[in-house]
């Protein structure tokens, strides 16, 4: 049995659903993101999981418990769980030691205790030496590394983050990223984690939850999400990609505007209506010449952009039909703007997208 | 199962804002509302209760009253255009040149504001009265003058005007040199690498960013101007000259007309709202909140060989503010008359023993003051603490409107509250008339607003994020308020505790219509010495109401704040 489950959870604002019919399991241990463009629902989620809102619908059970429900629902002191926020919420007025030690005091540890358990997390988080100094004289990394200190020295059984590396700089962010894998591999809780940038889902998750308009996209591992989107929306959310339309012509071929027929080698097909097709930037080949023995998935069109960028360089093809089409191709292959290039679109890179 | 032994806890959390919430809006609504039906009641009836307009036909009809409307509009404007015309260029002065003791500058304008006007009125009349006034036996010692000639008459039209905008130019001051001080520097920048010389970067550029600044200050000294009782109790009546507050305060002499008086008082009330509302629409406007960029530091204009010309500018402004008035009091304190020269051999402490032990209503009255200042601060005080936090955490449904209350008297002048009071507490049901009680609520209701503005943007600067971290690790939400939010909003609280005593001690215009020979107040004795000209005695009262309210803003900004009282990033 999964260790939270969220069971047609439902929040809604007036007559705004911002949370609508969300069901999830998360299983003990497992880190889940919750991922989303902003105004997806996922931050609401969370803090519906933390019990500083009380749902409108539905119910979170953690551990086969009931927690949250409308009219009833536990107060987030009797949840045992912790929260790494977007601000921090460091308390100004206490130093880095008594911040991390405010949980335990609340649950009345001895001091000694206390203090074993305070030095050992801030020596984990590499912030022993800055111990005695205050919340404002600590710089933004240390800052963030003090409100994981605080919310893992309690051992909850569940920790929840809310966009917590978004307020700090690129090269940071990226640290830090493999920091909380490397302190949940450490320790196992179960996580919820809510953010929007893609690479730190990857980076992070063992399950990745994409949310949009107040429900679930689609929920899957990293690699799922990536290669097996289930709908035009993740595809699009998840890297970048190509997406064309058009009419199903036989049991695995669309046919797509401007006489591109393309073979997918996966993906589910709209009964009716269009079906979209998405294929990644790097699965596309891009050649002065025709590729041989295929009539499907190829077609020729217009070098419009190409941008150097060392590793690669990076196409934008005009096809015929007036779409555009973004690809990257090696160094070596350098076609001036202007000239006739073929496009190559491998059935195995194709997906189609019910959705 | 689980869910029933949770529900409990959550359940009590709620159940206990509720009741609090209900006394709270009762609370505030009998401080606010009641005033205002009987100040309504009162006007539009006649004394058997029937309904009638005659009370504001007789306003009209009278031509006194319409005087005295009249010059009070004509004072209040130009106080609003000299304040304007002393501060501005005051402002840009200290904010954004060489100008030397810039700082020293500031803290004398400080000075100046927390000076209460009718305390300098009375500075006033003892530097400029005709007669006895310092400068005017100057200038006939001086220039051999006859004893019937002087230079200056502090009791007119214009001299109302100077003395009530020494005293309000500060408002416009503060308000455009903290505007100068958030204009960022490269929106200067910008128009000068497009040519534009200083004068006309300062005049297109500088200068129209302030203008909603500059306004809303003077609009503030309007409104202080027109609805200021002490000032021209002061230098009007001696003048034979009427404004709508003293009006008022004549209309509750014997006989008492109190309809006229509740009518009389309704168009300060309207204007005292249009001219808020006007200041909240000017300073809200969109195109100008590009103030506050963080883009450099303010320009700053080297004077040159203008120098010595603005300080003497400065010093001048300063000089009739602040320096004589206070000399002027320090010396009629401390000798045998106000002509009398200054010497070791005229020094006296006989006003002083006048006051302290002669004179019986002082020590009662430095009592009632005192006692009225620290329940009026502490109630006010956790008043407005509770009711920032139900409106800043919307933690009960409607919370909002407790705010809307607690901000609402800020559109009643002082003498119209005063009216209202006296309307609704001096009758036979309440009897509160010539306790210390009617005077309790008087100052509670004045100081409500400025208790709670203060708080409410105290609590605003506390994320909750702050509170609810509290939470998650497992303290309850008391808990969380108690070891969170209270020691971060200590100095909030010490602040706003002081600013309430302050505000207290110094009130007149409400006080003057609520007080009685038992509820005798420092500044309603200030006031009867006036009459009866004791200058010596009201410079000593005076200067001790001074030194209270320093003393108290001294031991405030010494409290220790503890390290860590910055906000984190982010």
């Amino acid at each position: 049995m999964a260790f939270v489950e969220l069971v047609g959870l439902t929040k809604q604002f007036g007559s705004l659903a911002v949370v609508n019919q969300v069901n999830l399991n998360i299983e003990k241990g497992s880190l889940v993101c919750l991922l989303g463009p902003s105004g997806c629902g996922k931050t609401t989620t969370l803090r519906l999981i933390a019990g500083f809102i009380e749902p409108s619908g539905g119910e979170i059970r953690v551990g086969g418990k009931r927690i949250s429900a409308p009219g009833a629902s536990a107060p987030p002191e009797a949840r045992n769980m912790s929260m790494i926020f977007q601000s921090y919420a460091l308390w100004p007025h206490m130093t880095v030691y008594e911040n991390v030690a405010y949980g335990l005091r609340l649950r009345k540890l001895s001091k000694d205790e206390i203090r074993v358990r305070v030095d050992e997390i801030l020596s984990i988080t590499k912030l022993s030496a800055l111990a005695e100094r205050y919340p404002a004289e600590l710089s933004g990394g240390q800052q963030q590394r003090v409100s994981l200190a605080r919310a893992l020295v309690i051992k909850p059984e569940t920790l929840l983050l809310d966009e917590p590396l978004s307020n700090l700089d690129a090269n940071l962010r990226e640290e830090m990223r493999f920091e909380i894998r490397r302190l949940h591999d450490a320790f196992r809780y179960t996580t919820v984690y809510v953010t929007h940038d893609q690479s730190e889902a990857m980076t992070t998750a063992d399950l990745i939850v994409v949310m949009n308009q107040g429900g679930i996209e689609q929920a899957g591992s990293p690699e799922d999400i990536y290669q097996r989107p289930e709908s035009e929306f993740v595809a699009r959310f998840i890297g970048g990609t190509n997406i064309f339309r058009g009419k199903k012509i036989s049991a695995d071929t669309v046919a797509c505007e401007g006489g591109l027929n393309l073979r997918c080698g996966s993906g589910s097909f709209a009964a009716q209506g269009d079906t979209a097709v998405s294929v990644r930037h790097h699965d596309i080949l891009l050649s002065e010449h025709k590729p041989t023995a295929s009539d499907t998935n190829a077609i020729a069109g217009t070098v419009a952009r190409q941008i150097y960028l060392g590793s690669h360089r990076d196409y934008l093809v005009t096809i015929p039909g007036g779409e555009t089409v973004r690809t990257v191709a090696p160094v070596s292959v350098a076609i001036p703007v202007g000239q006739q290039v073929w496009l190559n679109f491998p059935p195995e890179n194709c997906r189609a997208l019910a959705r | 199962m689980a869910s029933s032994a949770y529900a409990t806890p959550f359940n009590r959390g709620i159940d206990f804002s509720k009741p609090v919430f209900i006394l709270l809006a009762a609370i505030l609504a009998v401080l606010v509302l009641f005033p205002l039906f009987w100040l309504l009641l009162y006007a539009f009836t006649d004394p058997a209760r029937q309904f009638t307009l005659m009370n504001f036909v007789k306003l009209v009809s009278d031509p006194a009253m319409r005087r005295s409307f009249g010059l009070a509009i004509g004072m209040a404007a130009l106080v609003g255009v000299l304040a304007c015309a002393i501060a501005t260029p005051m402002a840009w002065l200290v904010a954004r040149t060489d100008l030397p003791y810039a700082r020293f500058v500031r803290i004398l304008v400080t000075a100046s504001f927390v000076t209460p006007p009718f305390l300098g009125a009375i500075a006033w009349e003892i530097l400029a009265a005709p007669n006895s006034g310092i400068f005017n036996i100057l200038y006939r010692v001086l220039f051999d003058r006859p004893t019937d000639d002087y230079l200056f008459n502090i009791y007119s039209f214009a001299g109302l005007v100077f003395a009530i905008a020494c005293y309000t130019f500060p408002y416009v001051f503060t308000l455009v040199a903290n505007a100068l001080d958030r204009v960022p520097s490269d929106l200067e920048d910008a128009s000068a690498i497009l040519g534009a010389k200083w004068l006309t970067t300062l005049s297109r550029v500088t200068l129209p960013m302030v203008v909603p600044a500059m306004l809303a200050g003077a609009l503030i000294a309007i409104l202080q101007a027109l609805t200021m009782f002490g000032s021209p109790a002061i230098l009007a009546l001696p003048a034979g000259f009427h404004v709508i507050t003293t009006k008022i305060w004549s209309l509750f002499q014997f006989p008492p007309k109190l309809e006229l008086a509740a009518a009389a008082a309704i168009p300060l009330l309207i204007l005292t709202i249009l001219l808020l509302r006007g200041q909240k629409w000017i300073l809200g406007r969109k195109g100008y909140t590009v103030l506050g960029g963080k883009s450099g530091a303010p320009r700053v204009t080297e004077l040159g060989k203008f120098k010595p010309l603005a300080l003497l500018f400065v010093f001048g402004i300063l000089c009739l503010t602040v320096i004589f008035p206070y000399a002027a009091l320090i010396k009629t304190a401390f000798t045998e008359t106000i002509d009398a020269s200054i010497s070791w051999d005229s020094f006296t402490l006989k006003h002083l023993n006048f006051v302290l032990f002669d004179f019986s209503a002082t020590r009662l009255a430095l009592f009632n003051t005192l006692l009225l200042g620290v329940l009026t601060a502490t109630v006010c005080t956790a008043i407005s603490l509770v009711v920032s936090y139900l409106v800043a955490r919307k933690s009960v449904m409607g919370a909002g409107i407790l705010g809307v209350l607690a901000t609402a008297p800020v559109a009643i002048p002082g003498i119209v509250l005063g009216v209202g009071l006296f309307l609704s507490y001096a009758n036979p049901t309440f009897k509160l008339y010539g306790t210390l009680w009617i005077l309790l609520i008087a100052f509670m209701t004045i100081e409500m607003p400025a208790g709670y503005q203060q708080l409410s943007s105290a609590f605003q600067g506390v994320h909750p994020e702050l509170e609810e971290a509290s939470r998650i690790l497992g303290a309850s939400r008391l808990k969380a308020l108690w070891q969170i939010t209270a020691p971060m909003l200590r100095t909030s609280v010490v602040a706003t505790w002081c600013f309430v005593f302050i505000g207290t001690i110094r009130e007149l215009s409400a006080t003057i219509l609520l007080t009685t020979a038992n509820t005798k107040l420092v500044s309603v004795i200030i006031y009867d010495l006036n009459e009866s000209g004791d200058l010596g005695a009201i410079s000593v009262l005076g200067l001790m109401l001074m030194v209270v309210s320093f003393f108290v803003v001294y031991i405030a900004s010494k409290m220790p704040l503890g390290a860590g009282r910055l906000q984190p990033r982010g």
